[in-house]
């Protein structure tokens, strides 16, 4: 039967509009991004002066490589936050708990980014709840600013990572038999020595699949980082904002976005080399 | 006779919520014996096996380990190692890094002499030279024989063994169960042996400690159990048997033997509860105990052939019993010897038997009384 199905030349026909979609909305306009990241603002005719500018600048270099790095950083960061998580989540709590915990995890992905932000303002911002506070309680008395810091950025980041970041290692503890951490303590594992030998590679597949897309989704960012890190928050996709739409370049914007796609292109083939990671195995 | 007792559970009760798993059980364990808990599915053997290995508490009484009680040493301190149901082989390492997993907790030794010892404990087990192999490229025969060599690597004082059989087909549990033994009488390590499979447990074990409902039904060597059953469960687990419900005891002969009434036809057995004349009883008779004699003889009972079922080494043969006054049948097995009569369906044959194959006991509630393939 499932042979037949396989046979059926009609099949492929249902992968028409997923390829359509990748293709008229990825591939071609990457291809035009590519092509107008070499070409003259003026006239088109090739050049490399919108990559020479990137690298000249030390300015677009600076706010590159503090991109990269606050990405890095804040992916490590809902890592560390998120796999205890969904260790407890699937291995130690009782079915009850762990509806309501997953419940609290997705929820708040049900309001849009944009909402989420413009709320964390409303308790951030120099009259803001959190100051409010601070000051009724005596602790401090005048207003502070807590938007538009680094750690702000970093707060919110993780913040509309984790659920990313939980689920795929929630799905790959979740095939993890009880009874291989159950055999490790028996032969007299403790529980560190359990969770480095066993635990954490059964989930390495899926700690790196939440990883690339918590890092990707980190490096993409605009609304969490400019509503909550201000016009200065100096992340690079705001560069690439500021070239097409405050200034019109669209070729210097067009070489920032093959940099951005580049690096991470480069940087996630890296990650899984290093730690020996397959990408079908994991994906 | 004092013997060295490795393993020792004294009155120990567990339950979960509401649910009474373990109820007030007690066994010894002599040392460097192969010990069985047989019991269906549920009966509460695998909390007994993990309350050994530390994975459950005794709600209350107490377990000992050579000599020592265990109740509040964690699994990974105790000196007994198990052998999980579904094997528990850690997939992300290969044969040699599994089997010395317990070795490198242990520490103290360097990677050279763990590897020596790992080596030493596959060769034991037949799987020289495959420590490089992923766990996922070895047979199911093989894992089984890891799992093994990973708890034996660590020299335990007892072995625990949670159906590990269970997942092989046929001809390769034959041929693991004898090699079981064999291992387990080579290296003296006590084996605790969990099963729902008492042809396991009958060809492997020195004792067996048969439990149903969270408790002891019998301990006792594997022969003794087959032939003198102490309970109705017994009875009707170990071993096939024709059970037949609800006679009525007519004469007791001595203090081992009685005469039972099936439907006016007389039979006589073993007493397996203490019967008096009146009693009400079910019967229980070895298939392969009973002599069947074509034609009518005096002494014995008379039957007509209803089926004949050939396999191989023996046939099953069905008989009606012709002149009692309730239907009744009897399942004889008829070795295929030079001597067995030649019978064919329909002939009238005489059945008889020694007192000592059949058991009689009072009747249960049946209700909970399944008996498991």
């Amino acid at each position: 039967m499932w042979k037949r199905i396989k046979r059926a030349r009609g099949l492929w026909l249902l992968l028409i509009p997923m390829l359509l979609w990748i293709g008229l909305l990825f591939v071609l306009p990457h291809v035009k991004l590519f092509i107008l990241s070499f070409q003259e603002r003026r006239g088109g005719a090739f050049t490399l002066d919108n990559y020479a500018a990137f690298f000249h600048k030390s300015l677009y270099t600076k706010v590159f490589i503090r991109t990269a790095l606050f990405s890095i950083f804040t992916t490590l960061l809902t890592l560390l936050i998120s796999f205890p998580a969904a260790f407890i989540i699937t291995k130690v709590l009782g079915k009850k708990m762990k509806a309501l915990l997953l419940l609290a995890i997705v929820l708040p992905y049900w309001v849009s980014e944009l909402i989420q932000a413009f709320t964390w303002m409303v308790l951030f911002r120099e009259t803001g709840v959190i100051s409010y506070v601070l000051q009724y309680l005596g602790i401090t008395h005048h207003n502070i600013e807590f938007l538009y810091h680094n750690s702000t950025i970093v707060v919110g980041l993780v913040y509309t990572s984790i659920l990313f970041m939980t689920i795929p290692i929630m799905n790959s503890l979740d095939t993890l038999d009880d009874s291989l951490i159950e055999a490790s303590y028996d032969l007299g594992g403790d529980f560190w020595s359990t969770m480095r030998e066993i635990i954490i590679p059964h989930a390495g597949p899926g700690i790196m699949v939440g990883s690339i897309m918590v890092f990707m989704l980190n490096l993409g960012n605009y609304v969490t980082v400019t509503l909550l890190g201000g016009k200065n928050s100096l992340w690079f996709t705001e560069a690439i904002y500021n070239q097409f739409i405050v200034r019109f370049n669209q070729n210097q914007g067009s070489a920032f976005g093959v940099i951005l796609l580049t690096f991470s292109v480069i940087f996630v083939w890296i990650v899984l080399k290093i730690t020996k990671q397959d990408l079908t195995e994991a994906m | 006779m004092s013997q060295e007792i490795d393993v020792s559970l004294v009155h120990v009760t567990k339950r979960f919520g509401d649910l009474t798993a373990v109820d007030d059980v007690s066994f010894d364990i002599p040392k460097g014996s192969f010990f069985s808990v047989l019991g269906p599915s549920g009966s509460g053997k695998t909390t007994i096996l993990r309350m050994i290995a530390g994975f459950e508490t005794p709600t209350s009484g107490d377990i000992y380990i050579g000599g020592e009680r265990v109740n509040d040493v964690p699994p990974n301190k105790r000196r007994c190692n198990m052998v999980f149901q579904r094997l528990a082989l850690f997939p992300m390492m290969n044969v040699l890094e599994n089997v010395t997993f317990g070795l490198r907790r242990r520490g103290g030794m360097s990677k050279a002499e763990m590897e020596k010892l790992a080596e030493d404990a596959l060769a034991r087990v037949g799987l020289q030279g495959l420590g490089k192999r992923k766990i996922n490229q070895i047979s199911g025969g093989q894992q089984q024989r890891v799992a093994l060599a990973r708890s034996l690597v660590l020299d335990p004082t007892v072995l625990l063994l949670d159906e590990p059989l269970g997942s092989l087909d046929l001809k390769l549990r034959q041929a693991m169960k004898l090699e079981l033994k064999h291992l387990q009488a080579r290296m003296g390590t006590t084996f605790v042996y969990i099963t729902h499979d008492q042809t396991i447990a009958l060809a492997m074990s020195d004792t067996i400690a048969v439990i149903n409902k969270g408790k002891i039904e019998q301990i006792a060597p594997p022969e003794v159990l087959y032939r003198r059953p102490a309970t109705h469960f017994v009875a009707s687990f170990v071993g096939e048997n024709n059970k037949l419900l609800a006679g009525r005891v007519t004469r007791q002969v001595d203090d081992q033997v009685c005469e039972v009434d099936f439907g006016g036809i007389p039979m006589v057995g073993r007493m397996g509860d203490p019967l008096k004349p009146g009693d009400t009883v079910d019967l229980f008779i070895r298939p392969e105990m009973i002599l069947l004699r074509p034609g009518k003889h005096q002494d014995g009972i008379l039957g007509k052939i209803t089926e004949i079922n050939f396999d191989g080494s023996h046939s099953l043969i069905a008989v009606a019993l012709t002149e009692s006054s309730r239907p009744l049948a009897i399942n004889v097995k008829l070795q295929h010897t030079e001597q067995a009569p030649d019978v064919a369906v329909g002939d009238i044959v005489t059945l008889s038997w020694r007192w000592d194959a059949a058991n009689a006991f009072h009747p249960v509630d049946q209700s909970h009384i399944e008996k498991e393939a």
